[in-house]
């Protein structure tokens, strides 16, 4: 996102490339054999006879112990040894005696047998699951469990004139420790642009920026920030960074990639609680547990909707305990990742390597979740949540079901006409559609298959527009329509009924011991915050959980947080990974200044906003990016990890997007509401693509600019189309959690933003407003829209000859125009044939409300899109400074 | 949206592009800034180990092949044929594999071919002349039946999603001959995949080991090309209008890397442009060779496919580290003869001419070219809708897959399965071991090709691989 992070990625980059890694981390093998293949065959083939419970022939194999000891046939192993080990030999069926018992049938696969020769040759090491826990870490690695502690502000040492508010005195102290001065303040032109952008997205209009730089009282300067954080914008932008950390999409990824039709609400429930400054442990409890305790506040049950959002599928293919289980790993890793910056995932096969989580505690923390069911409940919208796009997002679906339902009836009254030509019309009256099918060709089979698939996702499509809610229920609340309702996924006692076991080497296959709901020992172990009692009963368990997480002395809920908040100010967090804050994290640069915001965070309230102004209010953040002798600047402070100057960031990708729309004077105001279709690149939008087994429909942008044209917030998420322009730069992969955007500057970038009919597009909707501007206005309006100030005589004088050359070259170039829409013909190969099946994608024939085209201007304003075109690649307007 | 939609359709005009794509390589100055760091992240680099293979073309047949009807022929199913039995739900099981089932022999007829007699399919008649260089390896095990969970796994070692693709891991391990062309190029089949670009992302790697897809029409990269109306003249003086800027733009703020790296990226970005037409231009291709692969042929899948093969080399020729090449349409649960026949006979001769042209021209000593889908397919169908077709389900115990070139043995067979080929008894790996042995092929090690991000170093592998001694000559 800005050098110094760059160089240090690139550094490590590197040092990886040449090949030196920082440190081994995989399991010995032996450990691995153990974990995955011979503790669960001991355990499904063995143990049932020989160790739980039963020892048949006096052989226990449940112990090493045990099985060195052996039986009344003497030892099962000799460690080191497979030739001379009986139990080799008896799994060979080399011997008198032959296991499992029943005959060649059952015995075990090969790889199986080479396992346990292999496990043999090293020892028979017998790995515990639920071994004693290691406790000795390095107490460095330790400080984010460590109880918050409340640090002196600094004072002395450096001048306090440069204190606006305590964050100074702690980053000048730190900088004073290592003799740096600090650059001075930033111009105000460039501070007003900086501020605008890190609260709201956008950049700000030449009048916000005239008021600005014209007054430079202190005032002036609270005055803005606490507009902006006034404004709408503000949850727009900041809820953003939080749906990069929960993966926010409006699909469900994968195969059919269905659409979660309801999803959108807790999109705006997340910018709505970002713009009411919500407490944040209260934004805990309501997207953990806000069903269970706040069951009649209809925002806490939107709110729950985080439990769901990472990609998740269940067909007929997947194996409905898989798909479970995917969904309990996905929740608990995640609900670590997110407030408590942990990777628990890790914990998933195996005590933590690098912090203090026991597998133990990652079950314990699933089996949280462990009756979580998904639910999709009636929820009448609130009055805050937008239904003012409805009507219009309405139009592209009517009359659509009808036309799909009518092929789907032709091609079974068809099929029924050649049934009963065979078997009589009374027959082929009574026929349903599984017998129709075998009277159709296979194309015809095809074409179903394709019809049927978009009725299925056309009704789901238009559940948007119902208040309905994308939420969870512990069990199955049979009046909800849930996903299990809809397949073999769960039934409503598995529920009931659902215990968690610590399964080793994370495999469903292999559940050892059971587990009852619980948090992380660390946790009570080094900060003093008593575990939380879970009950062991269908409902009160996310609660449980919730409460531990938003607990005030929960030593790393807060301090995750406002690390967060202080990365997206200054690009780099305090601890650098805001997802992690174990050992493999790096380490705090100001450990006293963290924990003094964690602190000043929950004394106001968990109030974000809070947060923001301390820091914003500081001379830190008003710094300048240029220094005045960078050279012992980069000496002492080579990453400027202790913010001697402010690091330049380049633009997110929806931020780019949306300052182009909003200095083009193309943006909508149009707020909340189910995601709209932005326009993207026509070829990635007419590519055919697979939705399991059959073709997904084209993707169509809206028809009106209005629509095509919101913030990038409210675009449609389909994790299995991201608009490329997103993508390109560095749009995060919506299956992923997020902590960071990577800022990577890649040739197609240049595609994008010179070449893109979106970028060309809104070049020449902003150059025709400035047509309408006096000819010697043009120029500095452009500047001051695209950059924030006016330009100099000498890009002034540039700009004229550039402008006078295009447009003499345009009186001679006319812009052929707009080709007309035609149909699209997709096609796959079909399964049931190999051959090409194809299909006509009809082109759009409703009212379309075009971009402009440069067939319909005049050379002057073609000119003037050239000018808008450049400004929107240039390094100003890609860069915040 | 634009809507001036021409057509989705394969059609002989596949990578047949216009030569004059809009910039060629005079506008540059316009934008070079002195001498700009290059990071280098890009630049070719040694691997682990010495090796003969330094590119790899995959072939990755989507929806399942069938290894029993294709290169693992199962004799004991001509018995077995429409014996009925039923497989009792087992909560580990997927519903599809469950419940009233009947075995189902191949349809096809075999062949031997190559020194040992090998036998394969015998509609691949041009492939049978490749046999001798071709290690066919059936031991390999897959873990998932469910297409886009085993997608991503052979294509991101995760089954998941989200984790970099194998091409993205072997660009980062030896960066690319051209930098003038992405390091990894992905020539999907016309529709894209089950699970989309996660096949190809570079997950948590920098973005420029992301696969690059060359579509087949409109732009081979996106957005390549300014739309029609944009002149020449257009975009050189827009070029040089923005180069003032940014220069003037840097002047001011000294000091800062980012800002020539992008200005870089522009240069690159029209290099890419200049030099990707001729990198593509198959036609230029003798007549001898196109009719090698097929190009041309009356079959359009074959032209089709045959192109893609065809570009594969010379992108691979041209420095391009690891080229992906997509075939769909292998998910074959009905009528496996009809179903499978067409596939077969669609990939016959651009294979068979890969493998023949590689080899001709030297190649194939440096380049491993990898045959496999995301898992194989069942002895035996389910009784669905009270019918019989004759085709056959997901299975992931054993698959088919082949490779060559560089250290790969040649002319062999490794492992074996069952004699209903339900399951690998021999030699039995799972994919994170093939993919271990892939890097391995390639001189990269996948305990030290790790990059730092969640949490630890991660691998392609996972959590570490087994290299397949039988795999490397």
């Amino acid at each position: 996102m800005h050098p110094t992070r760059r160089v240090g990625s690139l550094a490590r980059a590197l040092g990886l490339l040449a090949f030196a890694p920082l440190l081994v981390v995989s399991a010995a093998p032996a450990d691995e054999l153990y974990r995955t293949t011979i503790q669960p065959t001991l355990k499904q083939q063995c143990l049932g006879c020989h160790g739980e419970g039963n020892t048949f022939a006096q052989l226990d194999l449940s112990t090493r112990d045990g099985a060195l000891r052996g039986g009344q046939r003497g030892p099962a192993f000799v460690a080191g040894d497979p030739a001379s080990s009986l139990l080799m030999a008896v799994i060979d069926h080399e011997g008198e005696l032959a296991m499992p018992p029943g005959g060649a049938e059952k015995q075990l696969p090969k790889s199986v047998r080479s396992a346990f020769r292999e496990w043999i040759e090293q020892g028979v090491p017998y790995v515990e699951a639920r071994s004693a826990v290691r406790w000795d870490f390095d107490e460095a690695d330790l400080w984010a469990f460590r109880p918050v502690r409340e640090h002196p502000v600094p004072s002395g040492g450096f001048d306090p004139g440069l204190v606006r508010t305590p964050v100074d005195a702690f980053i000048l102290s730190a900088l004073a420790e290592r003799g740096i001065e600090p650059a001075p303040r930033a111009a105000r032109e460039t501070l007003v642009r900086r501020v605008t952008f890190d609260l709201t997205g956008l950049p700000p209009t030449p009048v916000e920026v005239e008021a600005f730089v014209s007054d430079d009282s202190e005032s002036a300067y609270k005055e803005l920030v606490e507009r902006l954080l006034d404004s709408p914008r503000y949850g727009e932008r900041w809820g953003r960074h939080w749906l990069d950390v929960t993966r926010y999409a409006d699909t469900a990824g994968y195969s059919n990639d269905f659409e979660r039709p309801n999803a959108w609400r807790y999109r705006d429930y997340v910018i709505r609680s970002f713009n009411a400054d919500k407490p944040f442990d209260r934004f805990v409890l309501e997207q953990i547990a806000g069903d269970e305790l706040f069951p009649h506040d209809p925002e806490a049950i939107i709110a729950t909707g985080f439990l769901r959002s990472g990609p998740w599928e269940h067909t007929g293919m997947a194996v409905a305990a898989v798909s479970r289980q995917l969904f309990l790993d996905d929740v608990t890793h995640h609900v670590g990742q997110s407030f408590l910056g942990l990777t628990l995932g890790c914990a998933r096969c195996h005590d933590h390597k690098f912090d203090p989580i026991p597998t133990k505690d990652y079950y314990k923390m699933q089996a949280v979740f462990a009756k979580t069911a998904f639910a999709r409940r009636p929820l009448p919208f609130v009055p805050a949540e937008s239904t003012e796009g409805f009507a219009e997002g309405r139009e592209p679906f009517d009359g659509r079901l009808e036309v799909l339902e009518r092929r789907m009836h032709d091609l079974h009254e068809a099929a029924r006409d050649r049934l009963a030509e065979e078997k009589g019309a009374d027959v082929a009256a009574k026929a349903a559609s599984s017998i129709l099918q075998r009277y159709m060709d296979k194309e015809q089979a095809e074409l179903l298959k394709l019809l049927r698939k978009r009725v299925t996702m056309h009704k789901l499509s238009v559940l948007r527009f119902q208040p309905l809610a994308m939420t969870v229920s512990n069990g199955l609340e049979p009046e909800w329509d849930t996903v299990a309702a809809r397949s073999s996924y769960m039934k409503p006692a598995e529920y009931a009924e659902a215990k968690t076991h610590v399964l080793v080497g994370g495999d469903i296959q292999a559940p050892d011991e059971e587990v009852m709901p619980g948090a992380l020992q660390a946790v009570e172990r080094y900060s003093g915050l008593p575990a939380p009692t879970i009950p062991d009963a269908l409902s009160g368990r996310r609660s449980a959980l919730a409460k531990w997480i938003a607990d005030p002395r929960n030593p790393l809920t807060a301090r995750v947080l406002v690390n967060r908040v202080w990365q997206y100010h200054f690009g780099r967090g305090l601890a650098a990974n805001p997802n992690n804050f174990g050992k493999m994290g790096e380490k705090p640069t100001h450990p006293e200044l963290l924990d003094w915001l964690a602190k000043f965070f929950v004394d106001q309230g968990w109030s974000v906003k809070a947060v923001h102004r301390v820091i914003l209010y500081s001379e830190a953040y008003r710094r300048s990016s240029d220094y005045p002798d960078r050279d012992a600047l980069d000496a002492a402070d080579p990453e400027n990890k202790y913010l001697a100057r402010f690091v330049p960031r380049r633009l997110e990708a929806e931020e780019l997007r949306d300052a182009m729309l909003a200095v083009s004077g193309e943006l909508s105001d149009s707020v909340g509401g189910p995601g709209t279709y932005p326009q993207i690149n026509a070829d990635v939008a007419r590519q055919p693509r697979h939705a399991m087994g059959t073709l997904r429909p084209l993707y169509e942008s809206e028809p009106t600019r209005r629509r095509r044209n919101r913030r990038s917030i409210y675009s449609f998420q389909q994790r299995s189309l991201i608009d490329p322009m997103i993508e390109v730069f560095n749009g995060p992969n919506p299956d992923l959690t997020c902590e960071r955007r990577e800022a990577s500057t890649v040739p197609t970038q240049a595609f994008a933003l010179l070449n893109a009919e979106q970028s060309r597009d809104l070049a020449l909707v902003m150059a025709q407003s400035l047509a309408d501007r006096p000819v010697d206005k043009r120029a500095g309006d452009a500047f001051r829209r695209a950059f924030g100030r006016a330009p100099t005589p000498e890009e002034r004088d540039w700009t004229v000859r550039f402008l006078e050359e295009m447009t003499a070259h345009y009186r001679d170039h006319p812009a052929e125009s707009r080709e007309p829409a035609d149909d699209v013909v997709h096609d796959i190969t079909s399964e049931l044939t190999g051959e090409r099946f194809e299909f006509v994608q009809p082109a759009y024939t409703g009212p379309y409300e075009h971009n402009p085209h440069p067939s319909d201007a005049t050379p002057e304003t073609r000119a003037l899109a050239d000018l808008a075109l450049a400004l929107f690649n240039a390094n100003e307007f890609v860069y915040v400074y | 949206m634009k809507r001036s939609v021409v057509t989705a359709t394969p059609s002989r005009r596949e990578f047949l592009y216009h030569s004059s794509m809009g910039l060629g390589s005079i506008a540059l100055s316009a934008l070079l800034h002195q001498d700009s760091a290059r990071a280098g992240v890009l630049a070719p680099r040694r691997g682990h180990h010495q090796t003969k293979a330094k590119n790899c073309i995959f072939l990755l047949m989507e929806g399942g092949p069938s290894h029993i009807d294709t290169f693992d022929p199962k004799a004991k199913l001509a018995d077995l044929h429409m014996t009925e039995f039923v497989k009792e739900r087992n909560k580990f099981e997927a519903s599809m594999n469950t419940g009233k089932r009947y075995f189902v022999r191949s349809p096809f007829e075999f062949r031997r071919a190559g020194n040992l007699g090998i036998e394969i399919n015998a509609k691949l008649g041009n492939f049978a002349d490749c046999v001798d260089d071709v290690c066919f390896y059936r031991g390999l095990q897959a873990e998932s039946v469910n297409h886009p969970t085993a997608l991503y796994h052979i294509n991101t070692g995760n089954r998941f999603g989200g984790d970099p693709a194998v091409g993205s891991w072997v660009t980062y391990g030896l960066g690319t001959e051209n930098e003038n062309l992405p390091g990894f190029v992905v020539l999907p089949d016309h529709a894209y995949p089950q699970g989309g670009a996660a096949n190809w992302s570079s997950g948590f790697l920098p973005a420029h080991y992301q696969g690059t897809p060359l579509r087949s029409q409109g732009a081979p990269v996106l957005d390549m090309r300014p739309p029609a109306y944009v002149t020449d003249f257009q975009q050189r003086k827009t070029l040089e209008f923005l180069g003032q800027l940014n220069r003037a733009h840097a002047q001011r703020h000294p000091r800062h890397d980012d800002l020539s790296a992008r200005i870089e990226s522009y240069e690159l970005a029209f290099r890419m442009q200049a030099e990707m037409p001729a990198a593509i231009d198959i036609d230029s291709e003798p007549e001898a060779t196109k009719e090698l692969y097929g190009v041309g042929a009356a079959d359009p899948e074959v032209d089709s496919i045959g192109r893609r093969c065809l570009l594969a080399r010379r992108l691979v020729e041209r420095g391009v580290r690891f080229v992906q090449v997509i075939v769909s349409g292998w998910d074959s649960h009905d009528y496996i003869e009809k179903a499978h026949g067409s596939r077969l006979d669609a990939i016959d001769r651009p294979i068979a001419g890969l493998l023949k042209d590689l080899k001709r021209t030297g190649l194939l000593e440096e380049t491993l070219v990898v045959w496999a889908g995301e898992f194989g397919r069942s002895p035996d169908n389910g009784v669905r809708g009270g019918g019989t077709a004759w085709g056959r389900d997901h299975n992931a115990p054993a698959m088919a897959f082949w490779m060559a070139g560089g250290n790969a043995p040649r002319g062999e067979i490794v492992g074996a399965t069952d004699e209903t080929g339900r399951t690998a008894v021999e030699v039995v790996h799972p994919i994170k071991n093939m993919h271990t042995t892939l890097l391995h092929l390639l001189g990269l090690d996948d305990a030290k090709l790790t990059y730092f991000a969640q949490g630890r170093d991660k691998q392609l592998s996972q959590t570490g691989g087994e290299l397949i001694k039988e795999l490397v000559a």
